[in-house]
């Protein structure tokens, strides 16, 4: 393998360990820490193609933070790229967990972890609502855009309709007609 | 031997669940049927699973695998619920950089992205319901952190790093200290 990719590889999996360190609050809050790395400052993707990884992501089974990543590392880096972009996302997980579940008495009943853990789940909404603000700016441009997302918001909040059959739905939309999803850009 | 059951029992997780919370189900069927943990086990394992950093679906893969069988079982059930990335996935990665461009996935990408947008958004306002509010009545110092990060985030451009401690640092402040003191 080339040393360029070895080299990706390798950059992509210190990214998403970084990224699998602070992830909290579900997955969702991976999306502002990529858009954070690779849209602003490492300038590797436009943002609209991070929607479209996030979009794809979520279809597919599976983790969807596993996805993306695998996604974005393959883009970036081919499969291997892949590899260690999930790998990345994985270890700090896989490390911190085996350690905490042997003192997980300890840390659940301990006052000040639950107080910092308070703490932290009031910020996951800002991160991620940052994140999708962000990501959302182009699709709120267009009136289309508009129409789309609150019909899919209201479906989301009111119904328990899966978000497959969402996702299904509009794919079958778009496809059939045309204008209702016309390229934002 | 357990270490190939556990990594067989989250291939299956991996593959028919569709994100976050779907997993749970799943997985506690697995567990079950394995014998390996009860239902208030995984109540503590999501528990967990949700105060630690990283994907809820790797978390609670880890959690079971090493309370089933030590570190190499939590690794077990990690390989297994990374199969569907490092395959069906990988597949999709493919396909989707040679396609990305043709007129049909844009059309379906034009189509999908609103959706997926609104799905977050519906995922915030869950979130929002459980965080700022408890028992009906808002949380003071919850709502006083979301709307400090929110400036920090919005205005100071603040990385999601420097977030995460400087709200764990208000949350022992507010409610380690200042609650204590009440």
């Amino acid at each position: 393998m080339k040393k360029e990719n070895i080299k990706k590889g390798l950059m992509l999996f210190a990214f998403f360990f970084k990224i699998g360190c602070f992830t909290f609050g579900g997955g969702w809050s991976i999306l502002a820490q990529m858009e954070q790395e690779f849209v602003n400052k490492k300038q590797l993707i436009t943002k609209d193609e991070l929607l479209d990884l996030v979009a794809v992501g979520k279809s597919v089974p599976g983790i969807m933070i596993t996805n993306i990543s695998m996604l974005f590392g393959y883009q970036v880096g081919g499969w291997f790229g892949g590899v260690c972009a999930v790998l990345g996302i994985a270890c700090p997980a896989v490390l911190i967990l085996s350690v905490v579940a042997y003192g997980y008495d300890y840390l659940k009943s301990n006052y000040w972890c639950h107080a910092a853990l308070e703490g932290i789940q009031a910020a996951v909404v800002p991160i991620i609502g940052s994140a999708a603000l962000s990501l959302g700016k182009e699709i709120f441009r267009t009136r289309k855009g508009q129409v789309i997302c609150g019909i899919a918001f209201c479906l989301c909040v009111f119904t328990d309709i899966s978000n497959l059959v969402l996702v299904l739905t509009g794919a079958a939309v778009a496809l059939l007609i045309p204008s209702a999803a016309e390229q934002v850009k | 031997m357990v270490y190939f059951d556990l990594f067989f029992s989250f291939v299956k997780i991996g593959f028919t669940s569709f994100g976050g919370m779907s997993m749970i189900p799943l997985i506690l069927e697995e567990m079950q049927v394995h014998g390996w943990m009860t239902a208030e086990d995984l109540t503590n394992l999501v528990a967990l699973a949700e105060m630690t950093p990283g994907p809820l679906g790797i978390n609670c893969a880890t959690f079971a695998g090493t309370q089933t069988a030590g570190v190499p079982g939590g690794i077990a059930a990690v390989a297994g619920v990374l199969m569907p990335a490092f395959t069906l996935t990988l597949l999709v990665s493919v396909f989707f950089t040679k396609f990305r461009k043709s007129e049909i996935m844009v059309r379906i990408m034009g189509g999908v992205k609103p959706i997926c947008i609104a799905m977050i958004l519906a995922v915030i306002l869950t979130l929002s319901m459980e965080n700022y509010f408890t028992d009906g009545r808002p949380d003071v110092f919850a709502v006083g952190i979301g709307v400090i990060m929110l400036w920090l985030i919005w205005k100071r451009k603040w990385s999601v790093p420097k977030v995460i401690g400087s709200s764990a640092v208000l949350g022992i402040l507010m409610y380690g200290v200042i609650l204590k003191l009440y």
